[in-house]
């Protein structure tokens, strides 16, 4: 194989992994949310654009190493996460189809931070970057791949498998799948069902947070990020099955090696949106998702 | 004794004719210009950055004695619909001489279809789609060197460095790139320059390394990418990352918060500008605005804000040579058709052909230090061409 080909063949390979794990940290984050409380967030891409813009005033503006600034911006998403459902969300759980009213509510916060990062964010610059946590090119064979990319890449890797195990084997997780398959049905077996739709916006708000830290991590942000992202989150959340993580996680990583394969064989405008059409054809025989319940 | 007595006499005339002048301009009206810009949305960081360069220029631009000039300011929020909403309330409420304003192609094409409509003259400091001056054109004016005479001055560029070069093309796809690229490849064709390969990413990419890793394997002399935001600091990065020479990448524009994005490993890049605090042929006032801005503002000014700056010069200076102007649209219209005037920042002639669009010129930089707030560059390559020398508007429908 020649070097132009392994390069190409590399470049492929990390461009799946790295596209799909951050798609699946976000539509995991959106998917636990919707699967116990029934709220659709569209304000997710705005979520993950805040943590972008959060970590790059700690490290830029304050001069945080990168790698504190994303740690406190994760952190931080626990407080903002645990106001918003003290002041809104919480109002709506005894609501007859609330996911409707989630909707709008979300649609509504979507709008209200769009309008405070235009004229913040927007004012001082048009892109941002994050200095790199660790510096540097790897060389694999002829192919480079920054280490702060790697990073990203392995530490997004490592958030995911650490989200599954809590799912699978940690006593909240199985509170959550029970909340998630049947809510009256955990409650007659003990489950505090208003706890649990607490720590799932908590939890879900969170790994949208780390997604959008690690993206920033990896590449440079500006405003209209938060539109791709929403997007993206929800069409893998309704082809992987809303309310299946595990949908979530499969279907993500097969939309980031959809787009670094189609946008090396046809182009990167057909890759954008060869997984929406991929989306509707699914639907058309799987209207509930490939891995919904 | 009798020269002493006119003497005074003459002063004592100078001074009540000044007074009278003064007294004059002070009763009329104030000339309203319409400000129209990107103050939220999208293009809100241009809109900013041009409403920073225009109030530099604003503070000098009523010296006692001349008429009023005042500019009107209104978001267009980056939507077409709400430029137009915005020139219509100016034109009918505020009774506007002129607008201006936009720094996206979408929004000024918009105030572009309601002023030529309305007869309103419309002075356009920064937005580079062609079809801003195409023929027939009366009322619209345009600062800034249309797209595809970019891509033509481009290929001009590479066609001095290395005659018969390859180069990879890659371009985001919206209008203002699209227009660059066509520009690049019709005069690539006649320069003897090889295209290849040209890769088009749509709206919302944000991964190019794929790309990247095809452009190496390609092995051109010279890589142009036209792209914007995060996604323009990421592809470079990408091209970097995958050992692509910064001496091979060309930037159609850099301005200020791009080149810092792009960082010290793009030294020795190059890039496309109409006005660069760094050239060496600024005027005094060219460098005074540069100091200026750069206190105001933390960052050195690029060509979009210079360009705003000087939109306000070029309504006092058309006012000032044809004070008859001020209250008739057609008049100011002629008036600013006929501006033969030279850039009091650089020096760089203005003046408009029939159809609004200014005889068209660009430097090309390449990057010699990249500092937190500032960059150094230096001048490589300036070029300057007629507007039609190129089927621009055949090119960019």
């Amino acid at each position: 194989m020649s070097d132009a080909a392994i390069i190409i063949v590399m470049s492929t390979i990390t461009t799946g992994i790295m596209l799909g794990v951050i798609f699946s940290l976000v539509a995991v984050g959106v998917t636990i949310v919707y699967g116990s409380i029934w709220m659709p967030n569209a304000a997710n891409g705005q979520f993950f654009l805040l943590a972008s813009l959060l970590a790059w005033s700690a490290s830029v503006s304050w001069g945080l190493h990168p790698a504190v600034a994303a740690l406190l911006v994760i952190g931080a998403s626990v407080p903002f996460s645990y106001l918003l459902e003290i002041l809104l969300v919480r109002r709506f759980y005894d609501v007859p189809n609330r996911n409707v009213s989630y909707f709008v509510l979300t649609l509504g916060i979507t709008q209200i931070l769009a309008g405070i990062f235009s004229v913040t964010y927007g004012v001082w610059s048009d892109q941002f970057q994050l200095p790199p946590i660790v510096p540097g090119v790897t060389l694999f064979g002829p192919f480079p791949i920054a280490n702060n990319r790697l990073a990203s890449m392995g530490i997004a890797t490592i958030l995911l498998a650490a989200l599954f195990a809590l799912l699978r084997f940690h006593r909240y997780g199985r509170a959550l799948r029970a909340v998630f398959q049947n809510r009256e049905a955990a409650a007659l077996r003990g489950v505090d069902v208003r706890a649990i739709y607490r720590m799932s916006f908590i939890l879900g708000n969170g790994v949208i947070f780390a997604g959008g830290v690690l993206f920033a991590c990896a590449y440079s942000v500006d405003l209209t990020v938060a539109w791709t992202m929403a997007v993206t989150a929800f069409a893998i959340m309704i082809i992987g099955g809303p309310g299946s993580v595990l949908g979530a996680l499969v279907i993500g990583m097969v939309f980031g090696f959809t787009q670094a394969i189609v946008s090396i064989f046809a182009s990167p405008t057909i890759a954008a949106f060869s997984y929406l059409g991929a989306m509707l054809v699914i639907l058309l025989f799987r209207p509930s998702g490939l891995f919904a319940r | 004794m009798g020269t002493s007595m006119f003497r005074h006499a003459a002063l004592a005339a100078t001074g009540v004719a000044a007074i009278f002048a003064a007294t004059a301009a002070r009763g009329q009206d104030p000339v309203k210009i319409g400000f129209i810009t990107e103050l939220t949305g999208p293009w809100s960081f241009t809109g900013a950055s041009c409403v920073a360069g225009l109030k530099l220029a604003e503070a000098q631009l009523n010296p006692p004695g001349k008429r009023r000039i005042e500019f009107v300011l209104m978001d267009n929020q980056t939507q077409p619909a709400q430029a137009v909403a915005a020139a219509r309330n100016l034109d009918i409420q505020s009774k506007v001489l002129a607008l201006s304003g936009p720094t996206s192609s979408d929004t000024a094409l918009a105030i572009y279809g309601y002023a030529e409509q309305n007869k309103l003259p419309f002075l356009v400091p920064v937005a580079a789609f062609p079809q801003l001056t195409k023929p027939g054109t009366r009322f619209t004016f345009r600062i800034e060197p249309d797209a595809a005479g970019w891509g033509y001055a481009i290929a001009k560029f590479v066609e001095k460095q290395k005659p018969g070069a390859k180069v990879a093309l890659l371009y985001s796809d919206y209008a203002l790139m699209r227009a660059i690229a066509a520009g690049l490849k019709w005069q690539a064709a006649k320069s003897n320059i090889k295209i290849e390969p040209e890769i088009v990413f749509p709206q919302g990419t944000s991964d190019a390394t794929v790309q990247a890793a095809q452009v190496r394997a390609a092995n051109p002399d010279y890589v142009v990418w036209v792209g914007a935001g995060g996604f323009d600091v990421s592809v470079t990065n990408q091209l970097l990352d995958i050992g692509i020479k910064p001496e091979q990448i060309i930037h159609p524009y850099g301005f200020t918060t791009m080149i810092r994005g792009w960082g010290k490993r793009s030294v020795g890049s190059y890039y496309g500008t109409f006005f660069d605090a760094n050239l060496e042929n600024l005027t005094d006032e060219g460098k005074k605005f540069v100091e200026d801005f750069t206190k105001q503002n933390d960052r050195m000014p690029s060509y979009a804000e210079n360009y705003c700056y000087l939109t306000s010069q070029i309504f006092r200076e058309v006012l000032d040579r044809n004070p008859e102007a001020a209250d008739n649209r057609e008049k100011f219209r002629d008036a600013l058709s006929a501006l033969n005037w030279k850039e009091p920042t650089s020096g760089v002639p203005i003046t408009f052909d029939k159809n609004g669009a200014r005889k068209e010129y660009m430097y090309f930089m390449q990057i010699t230090d990249v500092g937190a707030k500032e960059y150094k560059a230096k001048q490589s390559f300036y070029i300057e061409w007629d507007p039609e020398v190129l089927p621009v508007y055949d090119l960019v429908k």
